[in-house]
């Protein structure tokens, strides 16, 4: 079946099974690799995207599901302004340790720096509670974002 | 320079890093391990659905391995493929590959094994019950002095237990295998902490049909904690033997509800302590330790976890008289396996736990009661190995104070008369032991290979791994510091076994502590023996010296001598020192342990990337609290967890604040940081649940149930 959206604001077509996964067609079809499969059913947030500018778990969800929707994954997000402060604020902690779980992060985070953005920790944790790592302890995230919200304050 | 940012964040940021999910070759296929589906069984008969094109296909059975069929491992005990018989759920049977992921998904439910059922143990307290149950190993370490108990002595014993632990690294394990036939080499890729474990696990299974194995990680490699370190084996050996069949390239990435289920785990323990006490002095005379861990249906490297835990066990404690016995247990499980703190956590969760209970006859704070007995310089343990320094001593009351454990004490003895929620806190105390275990470091001998370019970049050549803990970014600093180059130009290259030296596993808190040290320590000498102030400008003005390429070997301290008979003599060269000081709000309606606030105080010696440091020290500590807390594998009644639905571990909702403090960090060496911030934890949330209700829990993980169920039992 043919399934028109618009991956990282450029519009795509792809003719594939209606019920292949959203995540897979991301990773194997369009080689957009930056979303990860870690649990494959939701739970862990590595493979966030944003469809209309919502962050859901692209392992959960179908080809279907994208029809003529707009999907914004992590390196799309990586180019944009707010993407580029999250990645520096990201990296002057070192917070990212294995960094599996980051790309999901920085959906995320992006998600709550657009949609929110008050320097507010524990709206910060409540927004990133869908992500989960294993390696860092969190506290370095938080404070990663926290730092990118002020600043995105201030610009 | 220090706390330069990590070499490789930006790509796992904006999604550029590839882990091994992310490569693929021309013509791969993709692999899939079918496993036993029973606990214990006689495999009879294999039957594959029929609607498939059966010629697509490429299955490997153990009878198609051309070398050993025993994965190497310190007890050569486990196989590759299992043979007539399946000795617990999860084991591996057959390797299947096809170039459609889908249709070998498809394949593989079609498939039917028709199994006799065996007996079976797999419940852990039935495993670690029964005496008769151990694989024959036996370690004890006799301290006993043949002083009489004093009449008065106050004796208590009383039995511990802690659960599996499932390292949940986030990326999953995986291999990919590419064989060539006309060089009959074999290339692996994969997610792994010891690529030599794997090269050598892929010559075992291939034999003298291939002539070279060359491994090499992935760029990223996405968490491991020890899950990492032995169970890459069995996937590279599976997926190299895929592969040489099929003379394409395979890959094998296991979904998660495999993964959890038939990959290491942390040994559940049961743990058995018997002390007796002065009552005049509240000093402990005599421990008795009965160390015993469930191996699984393998030994594999169990012993070496044995070692490590005995070597643990007692606690930073000066007592005269100890004698400890450890023993490895027997189930129907996966083998267990390593995983950050390696026996230690679960002989750290015993003893304190058991010092608190002393502490509580004592009548004296589990404050007072712990710096009463403390390992103080000039002690020794019980391998008779001396202290040299008073650190855990410094770790103790700087965590004290830091928390103000002594007015909350109060505090909250106050407030908890008059609610019906209590409020704690609790303590544990601790070491870790750096690198391999007694004559270990002795005989990996482990070289490093530097090699300085024209363009004066310098390439550090090693084969540990960077999974996350940040030890490239560190390895690098120690080396550009010492010699005086910019960290730009100084560059860890990816492990692969043709270009990198076996300089050890990554594993035992040994990368910055034996490795980084040695890199120092060439730099240093290098810059003595040619003698100039940057390397870059004497590179330009001799540039037909390079480029050059530079070894060195680490060479144990003479003095380091370790009886592996009596376990007598210097069992770690140098010891981290920690403690951990937790406060919990226990909710009494929902029988909830909330998690306030944990303060934790570590000499690990030298810290050379702050920053790294505490983002490690952070993970660990949260790790070391869902083992307290939350985190288990089976249950009995509900069976073997499948995914990351059921199996509970910290989210962002459940951390407490966590305070990392490190002290003595102008010492000149770097000592083990990765897993000592692992051990405390746990036990520190028991004995901050004592305090709020006066109740002990002498069984892990003290989880609403459990809570319920102790509170219940003591009405
Ligand atoms: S992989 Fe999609 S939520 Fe975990
Ligand atoms: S950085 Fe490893 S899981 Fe988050």
């Amino acid at each position: 079946m043919k399934i028109n959206m618009k991956i990282n604001n450029k519009p795509v077509t792809i003719d594939v099974d209606p019920m292949k996964r959203l995540l897979d067609i991301l990773r194997e079809d369009l080689h957009l690799t930056g979303a990860k499969e870690s649990c494959g059913e939701g739970e862990c947030g590595s493979c966030t995207i944003l469809l209309d500018g919502n962050p859901v778990t692209s392992c959960i969800l179908n080809a279907i599901h994208a029809e003529n929707r707009e999907i914004l994954t992590v390196e799309g997000i990586a180019q944009t302004k707010a993407g580029k402060l999250l990645i520096d604020c990201f990296d002057e902690t070192n917070a990212v340790q294995c960094g599996f779980c980051f790309p999901g992060f920085m959906v995320s985070s992006y998600h709550y720096l657009m949609y929110d953005g008050e320097p507010n920790l524990d709206k910060i944790k409540h927004a990133l509670a869908g992500n989960i790592c294993r390696c860092t302890g969190y506290q370095k995230i938080f404070r990663s974002l926290y730092l990118a919200c002020e600043r995105w304050q201030k610009r | 320079m220090s706390s330069v940012r990590k070499i490789d964040a930006i790509g796992k940021l904006d999604g550029s890093r590839q882990f091994l999910d992310d490569y693929s070759y021309p013509d791969m296929l993709h692999g899939y391990i079918y496993y036993s589906q029973k606990d214990h069984a006689i495999i009879k008969s294999i039957s594959f659905p029929k609607n498939f094109d059966f010629s697509q296909f490429v299955i490997v059975f153990a009878k198609d391995i051309p070398g050993k069929n025993i994965v190497p491992e310190p007890e050569q005990d486990q196989l590759f493929l299992a043979v007539y018989e399946a000795t617990y759920y999860g084991q591996p049977i057959m390797g299947i590959a096809h170039k459609d992921k889908n249709i070998l998904q498809q394949f593989v439910k079609g498939i039917k094994v028709e199994y006799d059922e065996l007996k079976a143990t797999t419940d852990i307290k039935e495993c670690l019950e029964n005496e008769k149950n151990h694989f024959g190993r036996e370690l004890t370490i006799d301290h006993h002095q043949e002083s009489e108990i004093a009449p008065d002595w106050i004796r208590q014993k009383h039995v511990y237990y802690t659960p599996h632990q499932e390292q949940a690294y986030l990326e999953p394990q995986g291999m990919i295998a590419k064989y060539d036939p006309e060089t009959k080499s074999m290339f692996i890729k994969g997610t792994c902490q010891c690529p030599y474990f794997v090269k050598d696990a892929v010559e075992t299974i291939l034999g003298k049909t291939v002539q070279e194995v060359v491994v090499e990680t992935s760029e990223g490699i996405g968490g491991a904690f020890g899950g990492k370190e032995d169970f890459p084996n069995v996937i590279a050996g599976i997926t190299a033997l895929l592969s040489f069949k099929s003379g394409k390239a395979v890959k094998i990435v296991l979904d998660r509800s495999d993964d959890i289920q038939i990959t290491t785990k942390r040994h559940p323990a049961r743990i058995e302590i018997e002390t007796f006490t002065d009552p005049e002095t509240k000093e402990i005379k005599k421990l008795d330790i009965d160390y015993r861990l469930d191996a699984g249906a393998f030994q594999t490297l169990s012993p070496v976890v044995l070692s490590r835990g005995v070597l643990h066990s007692y606690g930073g404690y000066n007592i005269p008289d100890v004698f400890v016995q450890g023993r490895l247990m027997h189930s129907n499980t996966p083998p267990n396996g390593a995983f950050r703190g390696f026996g230690a956590p679960q002989a750290f969760s015993a003893i304190e736990a058991h010092i608190d209970r002393i502490a509580h006859k004592m009548n004296q704070d589990p404050y007072q009661f712990r710096k009463n007995n403390l390992l103080r310089k000039g002690d020794e343990f019980p391998t008779t190995q001396k202290i040299t320094e008073d650190h855990l001593f410094d770790c103790l009351e700087r965590a004290v104070e830091i928390s103000s454990y002594q007015d909350k004490l109060k505090d909250f003895a106050f407030w908890n008369k008059k609610h019906d929620n209590k409020k704690g806190i609790g303590i544990a105390i601790g070491y870790h032991g750096g690198g391999y275990t007694g004559n270990g470091e002795k005989i990996l001998n482990s070289e490093i290979k530097i090699v300085i370019e024209k363009d004066a970049t310098v390439k550090i050549y090693v084969i540990n791994t960077d999974m996350g803990q940040g030890a490239h970014t560190t390895l690098a600093q120690m080396f550009a510091e010492a010699i005086g180059h910019p960290f730009s130009k100084t560059i860890v290259q990816i492990p692969n076994t043709k270009k990198s030296p076996d300089s050890g596993p990554t594993v035992a808190s040994r990368t910055i502590y034996i490795i980084g040290n040695l890199l120092k320590k060439t730099a240093l000498a290098l810059k003595k023996e040619i003698g100039f102030s940057s390397l870059e400008k004497y590179v330009k003005e001799n540039p037909a010296e390079f480029p050059k390429e530079i070894h060195n070997h680490f060479k144990q301290d003479p003095m380091v001598i370790f009886d592996e008979e009596t376990y007598q003599g210097i069992a770690y060269k140098d010891y981290s020192w920690g403690v951990c000081i937790t406060e919990i709000f226990f909710h009494a309606e929902t029988y909830q342990i909330e998690l306030i606030k944990s303060w934790n105080v570590f000499d690990v010696g030298r810290v050379v990337n702050e920053k790294i440091a505490v983002g490690q020290a952070e993970g660990g500590i949260l790790q070391g609290l869902g083992y307290g807390t939350t985190e288990f594998f089976y249950k009995p009644g509900f069976g073997r967890m499948h995914g990351f639905t059921d199996y509970a571990m910290p989210t962002t909702l459940d951390l407490p604040e966590m305070i990392v403090e490190f002290i003595h960090t102008d010492e000149t060496l770097a000592k083990g940081l990765g897993e000592i911030p692992m051990n405390f934890p746990a036990a520190s949330v028991r004995n901050a649940f004592h305090n709020a209700t006066g109740i002990f829990i002498d069984e892990y993980p003290l989880t609403p149930e459990n809570v319920f169920k102790n509170l219940k039992s003591t009405d």
